[in-house]
């Protein structure tokens, strides 16, 4: 049958057709031959390119099972292999295509591999876990109620030792007294203050010589809050930290600590909290990183871009060497992120937004110079002849004929980068980079989820007013 | 009057687009320059500004050798010499009004053009000319918003803010649909009336006979034809177009 219709063909098909479809081995021995070497009976029926593919996906597919995979996998290769094996005999009758069991082997395979190789577990995701990191970030450390502090403090020796003052200390109006005078580490002191204010929470904290605090409530992981009376006194009993002498020199010396009280009320309005002006502060210092960097980065890639612009440099072989060489570099340097240049400028000039700036703008004057090269290649001759017809000057055609063609797009290209700049400054902080980056990553070590939280909130702003901007700006550019 | 003498061009490539072009264009003909594509007709009056440098021959106007002129002096020929191009040529992102004005900048004080600043006569002129063909009220636009006839009106605006003695037109027709083909044409020819030489090269046999005072063919770099439009007969048009050609007319399309 197919023979037939084969003849029917025209004559110059006819060769081509019986060159590549004429089986040069029977179906068995092309069996054979793919169960002993996947693809090789397949190659032998003249089916090259599809005997070596069956070679190649045999071998990574076994190779990915034996290496990464448990037993239970190990069906998918040998399901490839009988495939294979089928497959020859099949090819060695007619031609077929058609790559549907294996295909759909090797994905199976391939997915179901990488799902044990990512050990994925949706049983570590606990919900506790999260909503103790996530509750703080729904209030994000910006602004916070203005409000005074009422401050008091008494001094206790700890340990015991001679000639120990006694544990009074009497400042504006307030007193605050400690019995005794001295203690050792988890003993029992009873501390008194008065002349503070009614019927207010009280923080009380210890302090150690060293200016380390601790906290004194619970398992001394809480801080202790406790209530003044209507005549602004309290009394309680606290125990001496266990870790009240933790990095202290000498642990045998008596040394003063300190029992604060403190007291705090609004005073109506809203402050910038602490946090929210590093924020803020951190956001400018990157925004001026990615202005400076693009800056930079326009000045070296005006010149550059010429000497990248095929039709300007064309023209002989040095120049066109010249070209070859600069957008090789180029396109060298534009593959490697700015957050891996930003590592080497770290070391080079040290931590600090001067790195992080560095690395950006090494990173965008390649990327310039390619997108302002593709400007210069798209530049229509048309209106440059036209200008020089007028008479014009050498100055006045690139002014009138060139300028115009150019600075449009170059303006774009320019605000595009500036937008990706600022973000890439943002992950240029992580490594040492300065700016906003460097301080998410501190709040991060440190689990100020709340400072987290704002940091996020202002890069999210910076970066949505910037899309918007620039999206702006470019299409009434281009 | 213009005088063109045993003119010759060879491109680097090595093409030869022109080979011994001799003729002479009166002061006040519209002449026309027909020849299929390829056949030199672009870079003959390419040459005659000097766009492209001829590799030999002269070119004469009044008597002043353009193909020897030095740099200064030939910037002063150019800008008596208007130029209007088939793709019209205009710069896309610059309004109406700046490149009407760029027709000017031979005459402008170099300074002030380079920082854009243009006289209140130069901006008048522009007026002018943009009301002369009759799209005054586009000033402000961005050249790439216009039509494509209503560019190749700016683009004739433009030349005639050079005061030009001279025009010549590259297929200014060949980018735009036959109604406007006659409008573009007819302002040529209003100001070939008015005293200005006119050089064109046209596709179109009807458009020839229509406005050509004196028609020149070109093929292959050669001049096989020189006369009036009428003397162009079946014979002659085998001749230019070659045996396989079918006169296609304008008004037709």
């Amino acid at each position: 049958m197919a023979r037939k219709r084969r003849k029917s063909a025209p004559p110059a098909c006819e060769t081509a057709m019986t060159a590549s479809s004429k089986p040069t081995i029977s179906a068995l021995p092309a069996a054979l031959l793919s169960a002993l070497l996947p693809g090789l009976g397949q190659f032998s029926a003249r089916q090259r390119y599809r005997g070596v593919s069956i070679f190649i996906g045999f071998l990574i597919l076994t190779m990915m099972t034996l290496w990464y995979a448990d037993p239970r996998w190990y069906f998918s290769p040998v399901l490839v292999w009988l495939w294979n094996i089928w497959d020859a005999a099949r090819q060695a009758r007619s031609q077929k295509n058609g790559f549907l069991l294996p295909v759909l082997v090797g994905l199976i395979a391939a997915y179901g591999i990488g799902w044990q190789v990512l050990q994925i577990d949706f049983s570590t995701a606990d919900m506790n876990r999260a909503t103790h990191i996530l509750r703080p970030m729904l209030r994000p450390d910006f602004i916070q109620e203005r409000r005074e502090t009422n401050e008091m403090w008494v001094e206790i020796f700890v340990p015991c030792g001679t000639d120990v003052p006694t544990a009074r200390h009497e400042m504006d109006g307030k007193v605050a007294i400690a019995t005794p005078d001295c203690a050792a580490v988890l003993e029992t002191v009873i501390v008194n203050v008065s002349g503070m204010w009614p019927n207010a929470e009280t923080e009380i904290l210890w302090e150690t010589p060293i200016g380390n605090a601790r906290m004194l409530g619970g398992n001394e992981d809480a801080m202790l809050v406790q209530n003044t009376d209507e005549n602004g006194s309290l009394t309680v009993l606290i125990h001496v930290p266990s870790l009240a002498l933790a990095g202290a020199p000498d642990p045998t010396l008596s040394l003063g600590h300190r029992v604060y009280f403190n007291q705090h009320r609004p005073i109506g309005g809203y402050e910038l909290s602490f946090v929210g002006g590093e924020v803020l502060k951190g956001a400018l210092v990157t925004i001026a990183m990615a202005l400076m960097a693009t800056l930079f980065a326009i000045i070296l890639a005006i010149p550059i871009s010429f000497l990248a612009a095929r039709n300007l440099m064309s023209g002989n072989p040095v120049t066109m060497a010249v070209y070859v060489v600069v957008r090789t570099l180029l396109n060298i340097l534009r593959s490697i992120e700015a957050l891996i240049i930003a590592f080497i400028f770290v070391k080079i000039v040290g931590l600090g937004p001067f790195a992080g700036m560095l690395a950006l703008a090494f990173h965008s004057v390649a990327a310039l110079a390619k997108l302002y090269s593709e400007v210069i290649e798209g530049i229509d001759p048309g209106p440059i002849e036209a200008i020089r017809a007028t008479g014009a000057n050498w100055v006045q055609v690139v002014r009138y004929g060139v300028i115009p063609q150019i600075v449009p797009p170059f303006t774009a290209f320019t605000i595009y980068r500036w937008d990706i700049n600022v973000r890439s400054a943002t992950i240029v902080g992580f490594v040492g980079g300065g700016g906003i980056g460097f301080l998410l990553i501190e709040l991060i070590r440190i689990s100020d989820m709340r400072g987290v939280s704002a940091v996020f909130i202002t890069i999210a702003v910076i970066v949505i007013a910037l899309d918007y901007f620039s999206a702006k700006v470019r299409e009434r550019l281009v | 009057m213009l005088r063109i003498q045993n003119l010759s061009k060879t491109y680097p490539s090595g093409t030869q687009a022109l080979k011994n072009v001799s003729f002479d264009v009166q002061d006040g003909e519209f002449m026309v320059v027909i020849g299929l594509s390829g056949s030199g007709k672009s870079t003959l009056l390419r040459c005659i500004n000097r766009l492209i440098d001829p590799t030999e021959g002269k070119i004469l106007w009044d008597d002043v050798d353009i193909t020897a002129a030095p740099p200064a002096e030939l910037r002063q020929i150019r800008r008596k010499i208007g130029m209007v191009f088939q793709q019209f040529n205009l710069v896309k992102r610059s309004s109406v009004m700046t490149n009407v004005l760029s027709g000017r900048l031979g005459y402008a004080n170099p300074w002030m053009s380079l920082i854009g600043l243009w006289s209140a006569d130069e901006k008048k002129r522009a007026i002018d000319a943009l009301d002369r063909v009759g799209i005054a009220d586009k000033a402000g636009e961005r050249a790439d918003a216009l039509s494509g006839g209503q560019q190749q009106r700016v683009g004739v605006a433009r030349a005639l803010m050079q005061e030009p003695k001279l025009i010549l037109a590259d297929e200014p027709v060949a980018s735009l649909d036959p109604v406007l083909s006659h409008s573009i044409l007819q302002y040529l020819e209003q100001l070939n009336k008015e005293g200005i030489t006119v050089i064109c090269s046209l596709h179109f046999l009807d458009l020839v006979h229509r406005y050509a005072t004196r028609v020149v063919a070109l093929k292959d770099g050669v001049i096989v034809f020189e006369g009036s439009a009428q003397e162009i007969d079946r014979a002659k048009f085998k001749e230019i177009y070659g045996e396989e050609a079918q006169e296609v007319r304008a008004a037709s399309l």
